[in-house]
């Protein structure tokens, strides 16, 4: 005896309605436009004098990365660090990945990115040594630019577990 | 505002291009001292490889092409590597390379696609 058509066909296009939809609803969860990225990455660049210094400030954004070159007088790519966010504790993994690590400039910078914003970063750096003026003023305004162009939200207050949440 | 006039020191170009069906974001930058290059397929820069020309005092320039951050054990990245610096010496830059290879395959069709991609695209 064969099922009536109706229901079997019916329960077939439940499911079939069913998958489309939560299909549907994956899709929309990955397709959330932040910036208009249109045809490949967003790069900025931007220029600002500091103290009688100029420093070049160059930010790619990559979907899940950001890579930041900071340079100051040449153009040059001076070191390269990584640093992500590492679980537990939110604390912060960074390495040299070219240029040696007897010049820590960078890597405090990229540390610092990470723990402002908690972004996985690049940076590469061309700040002279021995300076942490111009390397606080470079933070300062690279941390600014990320907050301006929506790359990181500003950490309105310390989180702890302590405070309450809403 | 604060900004400079002039034109700012690093020459760069942003583009994307589809390499088997694969969206890859492909930025080439020129700095003083060093070509980089990024090609992501997956949104992160991916393997991180260095490559320079070693001069030696023989009429054949050798070169160095080494993973710094990444896969290592991924032959194909180290041959777009390779291609591009050579590409890079005999059009007669001396400048060593940074390339950032972050795909989704490792297959001929795709070495072949970057290392096309990027050449159309060269800054050198």
């Amino acid at each position: 005896m064969s099922s009536p058509p109706s229901s079997s066909s019916g329960k077939a296009l439940d499911f079939e309605a069913a998958s489309k939809s939560a299909v549907a609803s994956v899709e929309s969860l990955k397709f959330k436009p932040q910036d208009d990225i249109a045809g490949g990455v967003q790069v900025t660049s931007f220029s600002e004098i500091v103290d009688e210094v100029t420093l070049h400030f160059q930010i790619i954004r990559l979907a899940k990365q950001i890579y930041v070159w900071i340079g100051s007088n040449s153009a040059n790519l001076g070191n390269l660090y990584a640093a992500a966010p590492t679980r537990p504790n939110n604390t912060v993994s960074v390495t040299s990945i070219l240029g040696g690590a007897s010049d820590n400039t960078g890597s405090g910078i990229a540390r610092r990115l990470v723990l402002k914003t908690g972004l996985n970063i690049i940076v590469a750096c061309n700040i002279p040594k021995n300076n942490p003026m111009l390397e606080a003023n470079a933070e300062k305004k690279l941390i600014e630019k990320l907050i301006a162009l929506g790359y990181s939200r500003p950490k309105s207050q310390s989180s702890g577990p302590g405070l309450s949440s809403s | 505002m604060g900004g400079l006039e002039q034109r700012f020191p690093v020459p760069y170009k942003n583009l994307s291009v589809e390499i088997k069906g694969n969206k890859t974001d492909l930025v080439v930058c020129r700095y003083d001292d060093h070509f980089l290059v990024m090609a992501t397929q997956i949104g992160t820069m991916g393997t991180v490889l260095h490559a320079r020309k070693e001069q030696g005092f023989t009429v054949q320039p050798t070169f160095n092409v080494s993973v710094i951050f990444g896969k290592r054990d991924e032959p194909m990245l180290l041959a777009i590597t390779r291609q591009l610096i050579e590409h890079i010496s005999s059009s007669g830059s001396s400048m060593p390379l940074v390339l950032s290879l972050g795909l989704k395959d490792h297959s001929m069709d795709t070495l072949k696609g970057i290392v096309s991609a990027v050449i159309e695209n060269r800054l050198w």
